[in-house]
């Protein structure tokens, strides 16, 4: 089911089949917060790159007239009075969307356990997360529902998810697809992703987002490269990094083993092999740089979310008392935790030793990271230590190299803006995990390619799990 | 006990531009509410703020005009706060990095010029409006997003008399740049002030009081010499100043506490992660210096030298920004400066004051004037005749059409004048007599009948050179 | 820590926590400190903050001309309570 397969299905059919199935699937997956009936399309009128191809969106994406919560409470009665940009940049190119789908609150989170709506679960396995906050996107593309999914990613958002569910997750270059629309989460730190089965339909999807946004002062103005054209696989004189810190701290042999492979397949493509080892201080300092810049400006972004202007108001006797009321019942204690701990970081008597501390650091990490990208063609490391953990599980300890390094080491894309893509890469007791690749800014079809290639030398693609 | 009055005064400025600061909504004064807002503005999820270009264009020019360094890389910060009428949760706004610093003006006072350093010009956003009724109050979100820039002295003013003069000059040297409508009693312009006092020649600055909702000039002096005094009495008193926000009272005239300030409170400033520093290019800025209006103080130089106008007519003219571009134009093709500038203010603007019209909404082209004045000056027609000629031109008719069809062109052809000159003389003998006998007076009696023949045409310097040179061959 | 200081600091950001909420916030505090002291062992004199991903300013500055306004109706719809065209709220005393 990929775009070119589903092309040659009627587009009425096609678009009714992927509603039905956001539908009957809700049950199990809970991968949905608003199904939308495209039973008022004039499907004749269609046109374009993506011309009838049924997309979901993640509850960020602003709709015009169509409720967008976020998977928050406060926002359970928003109906927006605009589209985000890439809603009229994919209808614009013929797009059908048929779901708004389901996120951790506010996209604050990694595992889509925190929605309003619940959690969301793994087609793969039903008692296990879909990883988050995009997991509802990632959902629905794993489960053949729709072959297209938009999502963002501000830690591993897309690219988590997309490992955990065995399909293709791509976060672009900083400002390559407008954020204008896309309820925030860290401003510095946000991207619009998105969940495809292979890499030509990556390709083909980023030819549809991506460019200069005028409303998006962040939009950046390179030039957009038909990528599905420039598809290939060739891989020769690649300079391909291979992420040591991440490596040695993974324990699953299977999944050492799988990458290993991969990394001897490029090289037999031609491509040349070099490991990589970062400071080991600034690589532990990975999460907790995050955690800090991304609570404090989620803060400051979600001070608009007061109940006056929109929202599910909760009154009160005094203006305060709404905004409190409002607030305190919109917000779950999972957010509300994360606020408070993120103003702490913003009093002006703290921002020198934690902001400040923690956006100097993410320069430092950058720039380690940059000293070995700048000179090759990708950093590669798999994309999780482990398979998608449980949903009653344990949480791990937070502080054990394990949980830093090999959990985390995809917020550097993030950081620093890069490029990043994860793919399928094998299967653990039926349960996928997937390798991630980071490349220099603005180099997709760099990119693609090398995906491509990865994806020849696995052959995972076009994953579905539609037995669930 | 003599006391030392330190006075700074922060100004908001709105911007006189077509759209909001940060997006592209309209912004009209007075307009129903809500009808001038998009999504941005309301701060919906998801929106992000987009520069106004003309807004930074304005900002800089005041920056020049007041002499300030300007910074051409223009960064915003976030200032958190909750507030019904703070959309966002914060204001965006330029806390670390003004795009001026440094500047001055000079002001009058009393004969003596006295410099007012202005500290910074920073860019920012204006807040909504709400209107409290009995019981609730109402948002209108019209004025959300407006852009404004603030402009903070240093605390150089000591009296009530010269933060009068700099607010009054500033706003005289803003609105003839044309960056905002500068109108205390609409809001365009907004001053605080901040007031504090120290024993005379002290080191040690007193408690600062801030002073809110200022709406005239006046006010600022009345409020200024009141509260001055007050925490002069309370000093002597023994009494504490409080560090707290008053407000003027304009019927008492008195300031009266509104809140005390508990300490600063926490802005959380940080730098706004949605808009990327920018980088103004020098290109951008000599466009903006080569075309600024130009300042009522320069205008008032240049009329002296150019014009030769006296210095009470240079400033007089330039209190009036439209009368001074109106003038500015009539020289474009005008002759005289003088006699076209007593054209203007004597003659045209009584005519306007009369017919209740004025400068700004006049049929009368400044051409046309122009126009007007070099017929005087050629003495095509008299002063007497243009009085009628610019009545007439009241609704908008060319002076040259008006003479032509009056047939009023003067008539200066010596041997056309003689003749009624003669023929006048010959009609009045006993006036002839009544002048040799020296009653001067006669002499205009016959000049005035020359030109009631000549109906009015005849140019009376001449009428009068001959009607004295034929009494005198009589 | 403690529970009441958690609770002001809520506030602050105008929501209440409750007992529970406050006692899980003190603990995430801990677990920030741990944190923190990673950072810490940083050496991070004379570095400059990342406030953006990429350092190059922009140019880009909007036009100044009416470009996109929405409708009261729009404008006002989301709103749980208008009045005569405006956004009602309890009388603000200032």
């Amino acid at each position: 089911m990929s775009i070119d397969s589903l092309m040659n299905q009627d587009i009425k059919t096609r678009c009714n089949e992927a509603y039905e199935k956001v539908v009957a699937y809700q049950d199990k997956l809970n991968a949905t917060i608003t199904a939308i009936d495209p039973k008022d399309i004039d499907y004749d009128k269609l046109e374009g790159k993506l011309k009838g191809i049924p997309v979901a969106l993640k509850d960020n994406v602003s709709t015009k007239g169509i409720k967008t919560t976020a998977a928050s409470r406060i926002l359970d009665n928003y109906y927006p009075v605009y589209d985000a940009t890439i809603v009229e940049k994919l209808r614009k190119e013929g797009a059908v969307f048929v779901a708004k789908a389901s996120m951790d609150e506010l996209a604050m989170g990694g595992s889509n356990l925190t929605s309003m709506i619940g959690p969301c679960h793994n087609p793969y396995d039903l008692n296990r997360i879909s990883g988050g906050s995009s997991g509802g996107s990632a959902v629905l593309v794993a489960s053949g529902a729709v072959s297209v999914a938009i999502g963002s990613d501000t830690g591993d958002s897309v690219r988590k998810p997309a490992g955990y569910c065995g399909v293709v997750g791509v976060k672009p270059t900083y400002g390559r697809i407008s954020r204008y629309g896309i309820i925030p989460y860290a401003s510095s730190l946000d991207h619009v992703g998105y969940f495809t089965r292979n890499i030509k339909d990556a390709s083909l999807v980023l030819e549809v987002l991506a460019g200069r946004d005028d409303h998006d002062m962040t939009s950046s103005f390179e030039k957009v490269d038909e990528y599905s054209k420039l598809l290939n696989s060739n891989v020769e004189g690649k300079k391909i990094l291979v992420f040591d810190n991440v490596v040695e701290n993974i324990r699953e042999d299977i999944i050492i083993n799988s990458f290993n492979n991969v990394i001897k397949g490029l090289e037999e493509k031609g491509a040349v092999i070099k490991h990589v080892r970062f400071d080991d201080k600034l690589m532990k300092a990975l999460f907790p740089t995050y955690f800090i810049i991304a609570n404090a400006e989620a803060t400051a972004n979600h001070s608009n979310l007061d109940g006056i202007r929109f929202g599910h108001r909760v009154d009160g006797n005094t203006m305060e008392e709404i905004m409190i009321n409002t607030r305190t019942r919109g917000f779950s204690s999972f957010i509300k935790q994360r606020f408070v701990v993120g103003s702490y970081s913003l009093f002006e008597e703290n921002q020198e030793r934690l902001l400040k501390k923690a956006q100097r650091v993410r320069r430092l990490i950058v720039d380690e990271v940059m000293k070995e990208l700048k000179d090759a063609d990708c950093l590669i490391a798999p994309a999780s230590g482990n398979v998608a953990p449980l949903i009653k599980g344990n949480k791990s300890d937070e502080l054990a190299p394990e949980y830093l390094i090999a959990e985390n080491h995809l917020v550097i894309g993030n950081f620093g803006g890069l490029p990043s893509l994860t793919q399928p890469m094998g299967f653990k007791d039926n349960l996928p995990f997937g390798v991630n690749i980071t490349c220099n800014p603005f180099k997709e079809a760099d990119m693609f390619n090398i995906a491509l290639a990865i994806e020849e030398i696995t052959g995972l693609k076009d994953l579905v799990k539609e037995d669930f | 006990m003599n006391y030392d009055v330190v006075i700074g005064i922060e100004i908001h400025l709105e911007l006189k531009t077509k759209t909001k600061m940060f997006s592209g909504a309209p912004y009209a004064f007075k307009s129903e509410a809500n009808t001038c807002v998009n999504e941005i503005d309301l701060a919906f999820p998801g929106t992000l703020p987009c520069v106004n270009m003309e807004a930074v264009k304005k900002a800089l020019e005041a920056c020049m005009a007041l002499h300030l360094d300007i910074d051409p890389l223009v960064k915003f910060d976030r200032k958190n706060y909750y507030y019904s009428d703070l959309p966002k949760g914060y204001q965006i706004t330029q806390q670390f990095h003004p795009i001026g610093r440094n500047g001055y003006i000079d002001i009058n006072v009393e004969g003596k010029t006295k410099r007012i350093r202005i500290n910074r010009i920073h860019m920012e956003e204006d807040t909504a409006k709400q209107f409290h009724l009995f019981d609730e109050t109402l948002i209108d979100f019209n004025r959300a997003d407006v852009p404004l820039i603030e402009l903070v002295s240093e605390p150089d003013m000591s009296s009530g008399l010269e933060a009068s003069l700099y607010v009054e000059k500033l706003r005289q040297t803003l609105l003839y740049l044309d960056v905002s409508d500068v109108r205390m009693e609409e809001g365009s312009m907004r001053c605080d002030v901040n007031i504090s006092i120290k024993p005379e020649g002290s080191d040690v600055f007193g408690t600062k009081v801030e002073i809110k909702n200022l709406n005239s000039i006046n006010n600022i002096k009345l409020a200024i010499d009141y509260e001055a005094n007050r925490q002069k009495e309370a000093l002597e008193k023994g009494e504490t100043i409080y560090q707290e926000t008053r407000r003027f009272d304009e019927k008492t005239g008195i300031t009266v506490s509104m809140r005390k300030k508990e300490g600063a409170v926490d802005y959380k400033y940080f730098p706004e992660p949605n808009i990327f520093p920018i980088l103004l290019s020098d290109e951008m800025l000599n466009e903006v210096r080569n075309n600024m209006p130009e300042l009522p103080d320069q205008k008032h130089d240049r009329y002296i030298k150019e014009y030769g106008l006296s210095d009470a007519e240079a400033s007089t003219l330039i209190q009036n920004k439209e009368m001074s571009l109106y003038y500015d134009e009539m020289m474009k093709k005008a002759k005289n400066a003088k006699s076209a500038l007593n054209l203007l203010m004597s003659e045209l603007q009584g005519l306007l004051v009369k017919n209740n019209q004025n400068i700004t909404n006049t049929k009368v082209q400044s051409e046309s004037l122009a126009i007007l004045s070099n017929m005087i000056e050629d003495k095509e027609i008299s002063g007497k005749q243009a009085k009628d000629v610019l009545e007439a031109m009241l609704d908008g008719s060319d002076p040259r059409k008006i003479v032509k069809d009056r047939g009023m062109k003067q008539v200066s052809d010596e041997g056309a004048i003689l003749s009624i000159v003669n023929a006048v003389l010959d009609e009045n003998p006993n006036s002839i007599a009544d002048y040799k006998g020296g009653k001067d007076r006669a002499m205009g009696f016959l000049v005035g009948q020359v030109m009631k023949k000549s109906k009015g045409q005849a140019n009376p310097q001449m009428a009068s050179k001959l009607v004295k040179q034929e009494l005198d061959k009589r | 820590m403690e529970i009441k200081e958690i609770k002001e600091l809520a506030n602050r950001i105008m929501f209440d926590v409750n007992e529970e909420e406050a006692q899980n916030i003190i603990n995430d505090f801990e677990t920030f400190e741990k944190q923190l002291a990673i950072l810490n062992e940083i050496d991070t004199d004379g570095v400059e903050e990342m406030i953006y991903p990429f350092d190059t300013p922009t140019s880009f500055l909007r036009k100044d001309e009416v470009s996109h306004v929405i409708d009261k109706e729009d404008a006002l719809k989301n709103a749980s309570k208008t009045k005569e065209g405006h956004i009602v709220v309890p009388k603000v005393v200032k």
